[in-house]
Formats: C-alpha cells, sequence, structure tokens
C-alpha cells in the first residue's frame, strides 16, 4: 500500500464540479506535480486531503489509515504538512513565533505551564525554539528569526511557510504554487530548496505549479486536471506529447 | 489622596478584567458584549458563599472562579464553534439574561436591592497585589504556546487548523481564562464595595472593557493595560466637567482610534529587550524605514 492514497475523489460546489474523480498514489521520496488552467481543481484536491472541505465520494488514505473524514487538525497530526497558494502567514508573530507555533500542538506543557514559568515549560519551549531554528536553518531563514513576516519578499514568506510545513514533521507536503509571485532567482533558490528537503526528510511531495519548467524539471510523475477530470499523467516526457494536454493548454489559448 | 486609593482601586479591580478581555480579544480576537456577567457571577458567589454558607473568603474566590469557569464550559461550548461575529451576540443575550437571573432569584441575591453586608476584606492593597499577580499571569500566557496558538487562531484559523492547531480548543481555553479572570475581578469588587447590584454588570461595563482594550492597543498587553487605567482614571478626575465627561471621553476615545487604528501602543510591548531598542536611536531609525 502506498504511503499516500487518494482513491476516486469527488467534490462539487453547488452545480460546478471542481473535481470529477480524482486518484493517487504517492510513495516517500516521490514529488509528484499537478498542472491544469485556472479553475481545474488543482487546490480543491489541496483542501480536500486536509479536511478544509470532506470530499463528495471517495477517500483519503495515509500510511495506512482513512483519513477521509477527520478534522483539518487532526490530518495535520497524522502526517500531511502544506503551504497556501496565496500565503497564509499569521500576522502578529514573529518569524521564530510563525514556526513555533506550528510545533505547539505537539508542545507537552498544561495550563499550569501556561501562566507559570513551571520547569516543564522551559523545557519544552526551549526543545521548540531549538527545532524551530534549525528548521528555519533548513529554509536559510534563520538570519530573519525576529522580523516580522509581513515585511519579507515573497520568497522569504514562501520559505517561513515551507519551515512551518516541515515542523509538523509531515509523511506528505502539499506545496500549492511555491513560485508564484517570486523573482528568476528566488525561483532557481526555491527549486533547489524542494529538491534538498525532499532528498533529506524523504517524505512525498505534492506540487501544484504553473511554471511548466520548474515541474517537469522536478517532477517524478505529473497530473494534468482540466474542469476537474484528470486528462493525462505519467512522467513530463509522456505528459508533454499527450495530445489532450497540447489541446488543453494550446486550446485554450485560442 | 482618599480619592486617588479610591481610584487606584477601581483601576485595579478594572485591570483584573481588562486582562481578561486582553486575552479573549486582543489575543483570539474573539468579542464578547457579556464578560460583565461572569463579573457578576464572581460577585454574587463569593459573597453569598460568604454570607449565606460562612466560608472563608479565600475558599469563597476559588468556588466562585471554578463556578464561573463551569458556565464558561458550557456556554463556550457553542460559541467557540460559531462564526466570530456572533460570538457578541451569543454572549450579550447570555449577559443580559444573567443580569434578569439576579433580578427573578431574589430570595438570594436580594433582586433589585443587590447583595447588602459582604464583609469590606478587601483593601487597596489586595486590589493592587492581585493586579500585578494578573499582569504577570497573562503575560505569561501570552509568551507560552496558549498565547501563540490564541494569536495564530486569530490572525488565520484556517492555516493555523492546517499546521494542526485544534481552533475551538484554542478558543475555549482563551474564553476559559477570561471566564476565571472577570470573576476574579467581581470577588474583589464584592468585597472591597461590600455591596453587589444587580444593575452594575450589563453590556455596557463589557463594552467599555472592548473599548480599553482597542484605545491602548489590542495586540498589546501593555496598552491595554495602559487603555484600562487611563480610561478609568480619567472621568474620575474631571468631575469638574461634570456631565461633559462623558462626551470629552467619547471624543478622546474617537480621536485615538481615527489617527491610531491600532490603540496607543499598537504592537509595543513593554520588555527589556525593547526599550534598550528604544533608546538606541540608530537601530530605531532602521526600521522605520
Ligand atoms: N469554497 C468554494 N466555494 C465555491 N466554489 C469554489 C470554492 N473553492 C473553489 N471553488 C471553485 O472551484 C473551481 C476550482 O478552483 P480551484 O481553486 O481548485 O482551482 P485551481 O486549479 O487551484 O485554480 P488556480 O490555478 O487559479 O489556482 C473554481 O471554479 C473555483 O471557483
Ligand atoms: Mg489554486
Amino acid at each position: 500500500m502506498a504511503l499516500l492514497e487518494i482513491r476516486h475523489i469527488y467534490k462539487n460546489f453547488g452545480g460546478l464540479r471542481a473535481i470529477d474523480d480524482f486518484s493517487l498514489e504517492a510513495n516517500a521520496g516521490e514529488i509528484h506535480g499537478i498542472i491544469g488552467p485556472n479553475g481545474a481543481g488543482k487546490t480543491t484536491i489541496f483542501n480536500t486531503i486536509t479536511g478544509v472541505y470532506h470530499p463528495d465520494q471517495g477517500e483519503v488514505w495515509l500510511d495506512g489509515n482513512n483519513i477521509t473524514k477527520l478534522p483539518q487538525y487532526k490530518i495535520t497530526h497524522m502526517g500531511i504538512g502544506r503551504t497556501f497558494q496565496n500565503i497564509r502567514i499569521f500576522k502578529g508573530l514573529t518569524v521564530e513565533e510563525n514556526v513555533m507555533c506550528a510545533f505547539d500542538p505537539q508542545s507537552k506543557y498544561s495550563i499550569i505551564g501556561g501562566i507559570l514559568p513551571t520547569p516543564n515549560r522551559i523545557r519544552e519551549e526551549r526543545r521548540g525554539r531549538e527545532l524551530t531554528r534549525q528548521y528555519l536553518d533548513v529554509v536559510g531563514m534563520l538570519g530573519y528569526k525576529d522580523e516580522k513576516p509581513e515585511n519579507l519578499s515573497y520568497g522569504n514568506q514562501r520559505k517561513v511557510e515551507i519551515a512551518r510545513a516541515l515542523i509538523c514533521k509531515p509523511k506528505v507536503l502539499l506545496l500549492d504554487e511555491p513560485a508564484a509571485g517570486l523573482t528568476p532567482t528566488e525561483v532557481s533558490e526555491l527549486t533547489d530548496l524542494i529538491r534538498k528537503i525532499s532528498a533529506d526528510f524523504g517524505f512525498a511531495i505534492l506540487l501544484i505549479e504553473h511554471r511548466l519548467d520548474l515541474v517537469m524539471s522536478i517532477s517524478d510523475t505529473i497530473h494534468v486536471q482540466n474542469f476537474g477530470k484528470t486528462i493525462a499523467s505519467g512522467t513530463a516526457k509522456e505528459v508533454q506529447n499527450d495530445p489532450a494536454v497540447i489541446e488543453a493548454y494550446l486550446g485554450a489559448e485560442e | 489622596m482618599k480619592l486617588f486609593l479610591y481610584v487606584l482601586t477601581q483601576v485595579c479591580i478594572t485591570l483584573v478584567s481588562v486582562c481578561g478581555i486582553y486575552i479573549l480579544t486582543g489575543l483570539t480576537g474573539m468579542f464578547s458584549l457579556g464578560s460583565a456577567a461572569f463579573m457578576a457571577i464572581g460577585a454574587y458567589v463569593s459573597g453569598l458563599l460568604v454570607l449565606k454558607a460562612g466560608l472563608n473568603m479565600y475558599a469563597a474566590f476559588a468556588a466562585a472562579i471554578i463556578f464561573s469557569v463551569g458556565i464558561g464550559y458550557v456556554i463556550g461550548f457553542p460559541i467557540v464553534r460559531l462564526r466570530r461575529d456572533y460570538i457578541s451576540l451569543v454572549t450579550l443575550g447570555f449577559g443580559e439574561s444573567i443580569a434578569q437571573l439576579i433580578l427573578l432569584l431574589s430570595q438570594f441575591t436580594g433582586g433589585a436591592f443587590g447583595l447588602i453586608g459582604v464583609p469590606r476584606r478587601v483593601n487597596v492593597w489586595f486590589t493592587l497585589i492581585s493586579a500585578v499577580i494578573v499582569i504577570a499571569i497573562t503575560a505569561f500566557f501570552k509568551t507560552s504556546k496558549f498565547g501563540r496558538q490564541c494569536i495564530a487562531v486569530k490572525s488565520d484559523e484556517l492555516a493555523a487548523q492546517a499546521m494542526g492547531i485544534n481552533a475551538s480548543r484554542v478558543k475555549m481555553t482563551a474564553f476559559l481564562m477570561s471566564c476565571a479572570l472577570t470573576s476574579f475581578a467581581g470577588c474583589l469588587y464584592a468585597f472591597y464595595v461590600g455591596y453587589v447590584g444587580p444593575t452594575d454588570f450589563g453590556w455596557k461595563k463589557s463594552a467599555d472593557w472592548v473599548i480599553m482594550v482597542f484605545f491602548g492597543g489590542v495586540n498589546s498587553l501593555t496598552g491595554s493595560i495602559f487603555g484600562g487605567a487611563f480610561l478609568t482614571f480619567l472621568p474620575q478626575y474631571m468631575q469638574a466637567l461634570n456631565k461633559y465627561r462623558y462626551i470629552v471621553y467619547a471624543v478622546l476615545v474617537l480621536i485615538i482610534l481615527n489617527f491610531k487604528p491600532n490603540g496607543v501602543f499598537g504592537e509595543w510591548e513593554l520588555s527589556p529587550r525593547n526599550l534598550k531598542r528604544l533608546f538606541s536611536p540608530k537601530k530605531n531609525r532602521r526600521e522605520d524605514v
């Protein structure tokens, strides 16, 4: 059984078929690209996997557990981390606190430690801070730890979001258009970062991306979506030469 | 001097509840128009336990706080699952029904006459020490994992859940903390004034606290405390202005919120590190750019 198994999921919004039978199997170490025109239902797939919505039909299995109907935060605890298409960083927290608060659900001290500096609290806070700095270092943002995230460039905000997802210890990492709004240098930095974390942490990565060059170069498998349907899936080469894909991409432009 | 000590006591009692509102509204972004009802519960329950059951005052305080948290848990259950704009409505309804309940249960509460003869065993120093302890607790709460998760939920509930944060639970924790603190303020009030009146705890009082928090800075505990202290002192020391003082009060609040929408202090907190930054102008200037 694969690490992540998405089995024939469907999602409608009113009369709109945002996902129309989507399936995917991903194993540790693999990178899966999901591409398709605007409104194809890509983000909805991520939202359905992570429990923002529940699918109308179909199931999602992670590491042998059915996570289809779990609440959002429990799905994260089971091992799915994500970033967002339109960056959703926490305002009012520093860069370090942004990452650390994603560790906090695992931090083990009670409300007594919440209002008094108990030894337990001090130990857990230190553990959280050390881990946070470790992950900030992985994405190269340790030097910015005391900044307000809203003052950072898009590229750096994305890196904070990635660190925040990493500290959740995901088995599967979902990246929703991580290169959107980045400068060319930032894009190549980001590509290297994705390759690096994929190799170092060995989780499965699902990557939604509009930049075909990026997606084609780092994905093992590519799924092409259009109007909620998967019109092709396979390696970059297979997909590039698929007539349905050429039709969807080129046909749409006419 | 006598007036000063009287006003100082008012300030300290207000600050205890303002800390509760800071946790609820400032940290977590939930607006309550029924918080004063928990102050009423604290005042009546502690007062009654001492008057009618002959309990020790400290035990009565503890019992009243635990009772309020219990009630808070029951009404918090729907609240933490509601959309935020409905929370003020539900708490408003709750608060006003508690006020009615106090009138109805007149054989215990003294009804419209209020609860008379509570021993005046709380003095200015007691309230001052209480306020300092409560402020310290609130500051610890803010910098704990709970405080961070509250801010995350306030900023973006969906993203917070995607980071594994149980938003309902975080909101419940904040709500219960604020119930405990406002009810403690009620205990102090009852045993300082020696009398609890049924009309002291309407939604206007809850709204006052929210105004204080926003005036000083909704994202800053320092600011909220400043707001609570300043806006309690002000009307007391403008007696000369007589009936115009609430107009002055309102105009001042409007001016501040118009020109500094994040309140007087914004996000700034009083801490050794921030003080140092404040007095090293070079670093400060670079940050302004
Ligand atoms: N919560 C929602 N309620 C109603 N309709 C929605 C909702 N979320 C998405 N949709 C609709 O579902 C369709 C798919 O949206 P989705 O965001 O998944 O597309 P996408 O492939 O991510 O597009 P893009 O490339 O623009 O990000 C769109 O038509 C969108 O308007
Ligand atoms: Mg999208």
